[in-house]
């Protein structure tokens, strides 16, 4: 079920009426959580749902394998076996089509005959993401940072329609607590929630949906068809596509979980006013940062093992962080650029703390100028990302240069509008937006469900017709 | 990435370090009920005034009990409200927004626009019957129109990359969920009309048909064919000739791409009779092949596979939902129907890549 959808609008006033209805007993609560959260999920497909709870499953034995050893070569052997049977379904899932077809090219160019079985494996929704949280509700068991969950809790935990398909991805502390204690019916934060869903869809369905019509989709089409300027502006419009795109999506998951009265932790944070690339990875998708920090390159070592392998490890977390968005070289390049950018970023810092090289003026021009430099580096990752090749993202990178001259009528007012809409977001002033929020709050029901009502009605005519799914759905 | 020194949370079982119910000063919390009456009136207030353009959506549904339903409600809904002048009031503002009401479906920005081509001088006053392309120029590129639904618009967006634009340029034309069975939602046979007259394509390329497992209707929405029934292939396959015909009366070249066979085997049987139709009009017509996608990309035994294999390299090409190509496999397919254009009609092999 997507979000922009009648049909989650109907489902949600459903669910909301019958969680807080229900709220006061949790042994019915939690089951018609878990529940709503399944048919939320079969919407799609009936038959993931199946996956989803063997997932559950898988994770909550795993767990409690973990849990039980004392000897810690044990706990360790539990954990490998646990984190392997949690992950297999993501890897069957996401990766056999592509390692079908790689494996038996690479053995066809060596002379050599392979031939797997040609399976399509169709990717259910939301995969990537509740195999992370059920992976970080094992390993938390296995460090000691939590306690094994009730089977119900675990279940609640990973399918919580609000995070279920795109994220956030919530840590177990963050989440399972919140299920075991009662939420009070009568404080809800409507005017959060609803600034944070509105503002969503209109970054969804206004900005998003309209730039990848107008410009994206266009030029990474076909990037020889393009001038120039439109090359570039088709790789910033797709910059600010993903985010509005993205952040769209979790402000409203985000939102949603606020109605019904849950805290979600937040994942983004401004990201293109980052003045450098470390910094850029604490603003965007920071709950899938702090989990490849966490679960990923901690593990490996860190920084704690050396120079050299502080850059290995670098890139081994960003290559697989590249690959767990797609199963794609173009996904695997893309962790690889970011990778290296972060590895230079660390060289640059242990040079400055060495006393090798001058920290920059910090000045507001030098802030911009680093801005600018991170978004352009960002860009051009993007670039990799959002092309369906490698030689494609090839293609555009250089059209950038090779096509001035060239008519752009694609580049229109209205993109650029939508472009600098994207844009302005990450320097607004928080404060004018808490005064919105604080004035809506103040609103009795019968206004706010008119606002509601006409905010809707302007993004729905302002976007583009149909429902274009959410890009982080395919991941 | 976030680096390591920045602490990871150490608690046991412990929730967020501040409460659910903590709200920024001056912020008003309200009860759950009121917050129903909020979300209700807000989508219904919205339903009604968006009901014209859902209910434009509902009627490019298939026929279902989905769809059924959703006009069963909207009808009445927007009938009220024509009555009363909101639908004006709501129209009005949808355009004062840049949405226009009556805007063909199934397009936006995929569509490209049409450009207008001037009528050419037919020798006796007929356009000419031959069965070779042009040869195109830089200063004249060959016109190349995509039509038809959403696969028309998977093989149009790889037509752009794999024709060479200074040789050919593509007016992409496909539009989704369309078809010839419900020229009532949208009248393929009228924009293929307007195509011909103001952009006269050397050479239109057809994939359409996917969505017309449904009962043919006349464009005021009267019943012409009950899909299942006898009368249904005769129909369907004189409407297929009609558009066919359509398309080259200007002396255009037509290849019709043939539906590929979809991982769903209960439609199999649909859709080889409909590719069958396809292949009889390209047979009965000038200047209108019809290229073989099942076969094409069938497995080696006759059953669906995703991947492709061209001797060389096995290559991925279905999407998931088991109907569409992938880019891969939207390359492999406009590559393969180029070559197939340069064996029916001589088109010139420097106009495209491989």
């Amino acid at each position: 079920m997507l979000f922009p959808t009648t049909d989650f609008a109907i489902f949600f006033c459903l669910v909301f009426l019958g969680h807080w209805w229900l709220n006061h007993n949790p042994r019915v609560w939690k089951p018609f959580m878990i529940a709503a959260s399944y048919v939320f999920y079969g919407w799609w497909n009936w038959r993931y749902v199946f996956l989803l709870a063997a997932v559950s499953v898988i994770t909550q034995v795993s767990a409690v394998a973990v849990d039980r050893q004392r000897q810690p070569k044990r706990r360790t052997l539990a954990l490998a076996l646990g984190v392997a049977a949690t992950i297999a379904p993501l890897l069957y899932f996401k990766y056999y089509g592509f390692f079908t077809v790689n494996v038996t090219n690479a053995a066809t160019t060596f002379g050599l005959h392979v031939a797997p079985p040609l399976i399509q494996v169709v990717l259910p929704v939301g995969v990537s993401f509740y195999t992370f949280m059920a992976i970080a509700y094992v390993v938390d068991i296995y460090r000691g940072d939590f306690e094994i969950a009730s089977w119900v809790d675990l279940f609640l935990y990973l399918s919580f329609f609000p995070h279920l398909v795109a994220g956030p991805i919530v840590r177990p502390n963050e989440l399972i607590p919140q299920l075991v204690v009662r939420r009070d019916p009568r404080h809800i934060d409507v005017a959060g929630a609803m600034w944070l869903i509105l503002g969503g869809l209109f970054k969804k369905v206004v900005i998003a949906n309209y730039l990848a019509g107008a410009i994206v989709d266009p030029v990474f089409g076909d990037p020889a068809r393009h001038s120039s300027p439109e090359a570039i502006i088709g790789i910033v419009a797709y910059a600010v596509q993903i985010y509005c795109d993205f952040s769209g999506y979790t402000d409203i998951a985000i939102g949603v979980a606020k109605l019904l009265g849950f805290r979600f932790p937040q994942n983004f944070d401004r990201p293109y006013s980052a003045r450098s690339i470390q910094e850029f990875w604490r603003r965007w998708h920071m709950t899938l940062s702090r989990w490849l920090r966490d679960y990923l390159y901690i593990p490996l070592g860190g920084s704690r093992k050396g120079t050299a392998r502080t850059y290995v490890n670098l890139m081994i977390t960003m290559l697989l962080g590249g690959l767990w968005h797609g199963a794609a070289w173009h996904f695997v390049v893309w962790g690889g650029l970011h990778g290296a950018y972060l590895a230079v970023g660390h060289w640059k810092d242990g040079k400055r703390e060495a006393g090798q090289l001058a920290e920059p003026p910090d000045t507001t021009l030098v802030h911009w100028m680093q801005r600018l430099a991170t978004f352009t580096l960002v860009c051009i990752a993007w670039t990799l990302f959002r092309a369906d090749s490698v030689a494609t993202a090839l293609a555009l990178l250089a059209r950038t240069v090779t096509a001035w001259g060239l008519p752009s009528p694609l580049v229109t007012t209205p993109v650029l509008l939508a472009i600098s809409a994207g844009l302005v977001t990450q320097f607004l002033p928080h404060r004018p937006a808490e005064r919105l929020k604080v004035a809506l709050s103040r609103l009795r029901p019968v206004p706010l469900g008119i606002t509601v009502a006409v905010v809707l009605f302007l993004i729905s005519t302002l976007g583009p017709r149909g429902v274009a799914p959410f890009i982080y759905f395919q991941f | 990435m976030t680096t390591d020194t920045q602490e990871r949370p150490a608690t046991r079982n412990e929730g967020p370090d501040h409460g659910i119910d903590d709200l920024p000063p001056g912020r008003r919390a309200m009860p759950a009920g009121r917050v129903l009456v909020v979300l209700l009136l807000g989508i219904l207030l919205w339903g009604l005034l968006y009901a014209p353009e859902l209910r434009r959506s509902s009627e490019a549904q298939p026929d279902g009990i989905r769809r059924t339903v959703s006009l069963a409600i909207l009808r009445p809904v927007v009938w009220v409200e024509d009555r009363l002048g909101f639908t004006g009031l709501i129209d009005n503002a949808s355009s004062a927004l840049g949405r226009h009401p009556n805007e063909a479906v199934g397009g936006g920005a995929d569509v490209d626009p049409l450009p207008s081509v001037p009528p050419p001088s037919h020798p006796n006053g007929h356009p000419q019957r031959d069965t070779k392309l042009r040869e195109p120029t830089t200063a004249k590129p060959l016109r190349v129109v995509v039509v038809g639904d959403s696969l028309a618009q998977g093989i149009g967006s790889f037509a752009e990359r794999v024709f060479k634009p200074s040789l050919v340029d593509v007016i992409k034309q496909g539009r989704i969920s369309t078809g010839l069975a419900r020229p009532d939602y949208f009248n393929w046979p009228a924009q293929m009309r307007l195509i011909v007259d103001r952009s006269r394509p050397d050479l239109t390329i057809v994939m359409l048909g996917e969505n017309d497992a449904q009962s043919l209707v006349t464009p005021e929405g009267q019943p012409v064919a009950q899909v299942g029934t006898g009368d249904f292939p005769p129909a369907y396959e004189q409407r297929v000739r009609s558009f066919a015909r359509l398309a080259t009366s200007e002396g255009g070249h037509v290849i019709w791409v043939g539906l590929p066979n979809p991982r769903d085997t209960r439609r199999w049987q649909f859709i080889e009779r409909q590719n069958g139709a396809f292949q009889a009009v390209a047979d009965q017509l000038p200047n209108v092949a019809f290229f073989d996608t099942w076969n094409t990309f069938a497995a080696p035994g006759g059953g669906y596979t995703a991947y492709y294999h061209d001797g060389k390299q096995l290559t991925l090409v279905r999407a998931d939902d088991g109907v569409h190509f992938n880019a891969d496999g939207y390359t492999i397919l406009m590559r393969l129907v180029a070559r197939f254009a340069t064996q029916q009609f001589q088109l010139d092999p420097r106009t495209y890549e491989g």
